[in-house]
């Protein structure tokens, strides 16, 4: 566990300064000299392919400088090669068309007025196919998803228990298509120098954009440097590489001259990923005294054609509550359609959202309060693999929860808590992420002034994460936070895994408290071997940082300046690397070479690692328009060590109303016969707005784990989303009486 | 085509030849190296570009650079130097960590900045309502609603 004063206590970001005065700088903000600028052409049809482009007119607009097909550039880059999932669309390699929206030219030109009239004056002959735009559409393929990246688990007998059950639930659900719309848009920036690339883009994971780049354009990653010193909104929507930045290095490599991409809000929909619409069948069975004896759940995703990609949430859902019989399944289902990705919480929010609603089913079937029902069927091992929770508090999170929250007023009985023309309905569900952790690599560097810096190439994604590295090393070196300065983002720094799966501050705070336990170590080893020093002689390892001293077991101190003074001329230097327990001895080598390596909550030998919550809802309906309100939510967390509770508030804050969005809200539409988006912009796909969002309240309940690793962490950025969705649907019905399977729940749905 | 144009951009004035189909945002943000001012959509459906002119919010993203002419712009660099104290809605969103990402954060404060003026703040009701042109993804919107209420007392006389 930590032992400094720091971590736990609220810090304003460091950052903040930059983002409240417009100084920060974003990957589109930096700045590049003369640049030309890029304008994607993307196709106008989901399948087929290109006869060819009619370019006379394009040609003819004053400014135009390049424009980049499959005719001209085709064989120039690969394909980039997805994190997940195997294999991804085409875009600008072959004539081929797999989706709509698909990037098929990039016009270059003087000026953004010049490029995007050239591009609206690109004509394509297109040679026709009929897409398959989702479930149900002919011509998709649905198989079964072989256990690979993800599995299923089969445990006793779960029909047979399911047939045997005094009280069942048998229902099916669905969650519906859904885009990160951060307010960021997927900008690219290239700029080439004697032979050597730089890339200003916004990215979760700067190595890992390297890492791709270089093999893509059969390039050595040390010639690529990728800067994305400050992202604007990710949400996973930045974590893997995309098709665009390939096309905008060679357009700027033709023209030899910077060219700068800043692609429309619909063309985001299409040229980067999107949660992919799910289904699922649920069945679940119990005593009448509620104990679980069977769980069965079975999903289905959409993906592209050539992607394999999958969340499978059922590695969460079979092992939240304790149940003998169990057994998991997912299908893929193949459609002309973009490859989706990593979307917050993106295995938990849609699988948890049947889960937790089919528990509440469950027990209003038995007449029991819905957390009792967890109550008895709350667990500290896992039922699906037998091992322990390295710690589980989510009975607590309940207990904390329902207390703030005034559970104990609610009239069980649906439809009973009307308030004059609202009908009140209060509901609740569990959330759960896994703490996953990634290896790091930092560097500190201690200055004679007393000052620090740290170097990581991690990556604030809003998260706070500049200001949780500053406040390890603070805390670690015995400095003021206003002693550290942090540089992060850029390919130059010593390497740090993908900012997802909610694992970075749990990876790069390891990383920078091993870095700055060696500046403690040389400290100490310096100060015990001076003959002239108060610390002569004592044993390096009972000495400490502190209050800008380096201090003794019995009191002995001296000036963290003068202690450097013993132990190097001019600045002390420590590098290195952290691997977590968990991952493979070459993980941070994959890393530097940017490769995904990260342990999972679910895949330890020694103990499942998850962080918990449980999530409270009122919702109000209005009683003849349909009309769903939220006045209120209260989240309790538990989820080990918290490391600045100020921006921690923000993520579980953020992460509950997104909740609200994806249970009320937020649907990508689709148009069945052309396999299209249709409310591809930020009017029409509606998210939460300031005036939607009134009460929320976050609980983070204590929670000390030494087990899932050394600081505690558990990790917090989506855990706040994953309950919400069944909590508010849960509310609907105690609300109205009405059960809605399918989001997002809309007044049609309870006229 | 290019035509020649004067902004007044944060009490600085600005000669700059522009196509006229230039809007205010790009000016200010390819030309002026005013990047505070972000781009989150072009079609004025997030707030990220919002800039006082006159004193009045607008979107950047639909206003022609061309027509920002005449008038006083001031965008959030404009509210206080690189060393100066901060405008009491900027030290309000810092202390109230009133973002994430901070992409939509200079659209915000200029337009929280803008609702006080206008005297639409007077309950978190209203806050809620005369803020929610400005989108945040990260879903601050509970800690904008404090900041503003904890700016504007601070703001008489500004």
């Amino acid at each position: 566990m930590p032992d400094g004063k720091l971590f736990g206590q609220p810090a304003i970001r460091i950052d903040g300064r930059a983002k409240v005065t417009g100084r920060a700088r974003y990957p589109s903000d930096e700045v590049v000299a003369n640049p030309a600028w890029a304008f994607l052409v993307t196709s106008a049809i989901a399948r087929g392919r290109i006869r060819g482009f009619d370019l006379q007119e394009a040609r003819a607009v004053p400014g135009l400088l390049d424009i980049l097909t499959h005719d001209n550039v085709g064989g120039e880059a690969e394909k980039p090669q997805p994190m997940s999932g195997g294999s991804t669309t085409p875009t600008l390699e072959s004539d081929q068309i797999c989706h709509d929206g698909q990037i098929i030219g990039i016009v270059v030109a003087e000026s953004f007025e010049a490029a995007r009239e050239a591009a609206h004056k690109v004509r394509v002959d297109y040679e026709v196919q009929q897409a398959s735009a989702s479930f149900d559409s002919p011509g998709a393929e649905e198989e079964v998803r072989e256990a690979g990246e993800h599995k299923d688990y089969q445990v006793g007998d779960a029909e047979a228990a399911f047939a045997a059950a005094e009280v069942t639930i048998d229902a099916r659900y669905g969650t519906p298509t859904q885009h990160h719309n951060a307010i960021e848009l997927f900008t690219t920036t290239c700029e080439w120098r004697d032979g050597k690339l730089t890339v200003y883009e916004p990215s979760q994971f700067v190595y890992g954009l390297r890492g791709s780049l270089a093999k893509q354009l059969r390039m050595e990653p040390g010639d690529i440097h990728v800067v994305s010193r400050f992202v604007g909104g990710a949400f996973g929507s930045k974590g893997g590489i995309t098709a665009r930045t390939a096309w905008i290095a060679i357009a700027a490599r033709r023209l030899n001259r910077p060219v700068k991409l800043v692609p429309t809000r619909d063309q985001g929909f299409t040229i980067a990923t999107y949660r992919a619409e799910t289904r699922h069948h649920i069945q679940l069975g119990a005593t009448p005294d509620g104990k679980l004896t069977s769980f069965r759940h079975e999903g289905w995703e959409v993906t592209s054609r050539p992607s394999q990609y999958n969340v499978s949430g059922t590695e969460t859902t079979a092992r939240i509550y304790a149940c003998p019989n169990i057994l998991t399944k997912v299908n893929l289902v193949h459609a002309d359609r973009n490859t989706p990705g990593f979307m917050r919480a993106p295995p938990d929010t849609p699988y948890m959202f049947p889960l937790e609603s089919a528990m509440d089913e469950l027990a209003a079937a038995l007449n029991m309060d819905p957390i009792e029902l967890r109550r008895i069927n709350d667990t500290q091992t896992d039922p699906a693999t037998g091992k322990p929770y390295s710690s589980r508090c989510l009975m607590r999170c309940y207990d904390e929860g329902a207390a703030r929250f005034g559970w104990q007023r609610r009239d069980a009985r649906p439809g009973t808590m009307r308030d004059g023309e609202w009908l009140v309905g209060w509901g609740c569900a569990t959330a759960a992420y896994p703490a996953n952790i990634g290896p790091a690599a930092a560097r500190v560097t201690l200055s004679p002034e007393g000052r620090a810096r740290v170097q990581i190439a991690a990556h604030d994604i809003g998260t706070g994460a500049y200001t949780v590295v500053a406040i390890t090393a603070a805390d670690r070196l015995g400095l003021e936070l206003g002693q550290v300065v942090v540089e992060m983002g850029d390919t130059d720094l010593p390497a740090a895994g993908l900012a997802a799966g909610s694992s970075h501050t749990a990876g790069i705070s390891h990383a920078v408290a091993k870095a700055c336990e060696g500046i403690r170590a040389r400290l100490a080893e310096a100060a015990v071997l001076s003959n002239d020093g108060p610390m002569a002689g004592l044993d390096p390892a009972s000495l400490v940082l502190s209050a800008g001293m380096l201090r003794g077991p019995a009191g002995q101190s001296e000036e963290i300046q003068k202690a450097l003074g013993r132990a190097a001329s001019g600045v002390l230097e420590v590098y290195a690397e952290n691997l977590p327990k968990g991952v493979p001895p070459d993980a941070m080598g994959k890393i530097y070479q940017g490769q995904m390596a990260m342990s999972r909550g679910h895949g330890r030998e020694d103990a499942i690692t998850y962080a918990f919550g449980a999530q409270f809802v009122e919702v109000r309906v209005h009683a003849r328009t349909r009309e769903v309100r939220v006045p209120r939510a209260v989240g309790a967390f538990a989820s080990g060590t918290i490391v600045n509770p100020l921006t921690a508030h923000s993520q579980y804050m953020g992460g509950m109303i997104w909740g609200i969005g994806a249970a009320l809200h937020e649907a990508t539409e689709i148009d069945p016969r052309e396999a299209r988006y249709v409310n591809d912009n930020i009017a029409e796909y509606l998210i939460p707005v300031n005036s939607d969002v009134r009460s929320i309240e976050v609980i983070m309940v204590p929670e000390e784990d030494s087990q899932v690793n050394p600081l505690g962490i558990k990790g917090i950025g989506e855990v706040g989303i994953v309950g919400m969705n069944a909590a508010i649907a849960n509310a609907v019905w105690h609300a109205t009486g009405r059960r809605v399977r399918e989001l997002p729940i809309r007044m049609e749905h309870l006229l | 085509m290019a035509t020649d144009i004067m902004l007044t951009v944060n009490g600085g004035q600005h000669r700059l030849a522009v196509d006229v189909r230039t809007t205010l945002l790009d000016a200010l943000r390819e030309r002026l190296d005013l990047t505070g001012s972000k781009k989150g959509c072009d079609l004025g459906q997030c707030g990220a570009c919002t800039v006082l002119m006159d004193g009045r919010r607008v979107l950047s993203c639909l206003t022609l650079a061309v027509a920002a002419q005449g008038a006083e712009v001031t965008t959030i660099e404009g509210l206080a130097g690189e060393h100066d104290p901060l405008h009491p809605m900027q030290q309000a969103f810092l202390e109230q960590d009133a973002y994430q990402c901070g992409y939509c954060t200079p659209g915000q404060i200029i337009s929280a900045i803008a609702c006080v003026k206008e005297g639409h703040a007077n309950s978190a009701d209203e806050i809620r309502e005369y803020m929610s042109g400005n989108l945040c993804r990260c879903a601050a919107y509970p800690k904008i609603v404090a900041a503003v209420q904890q700016a504007k007392p601070l703001m008489k006389g500004r």
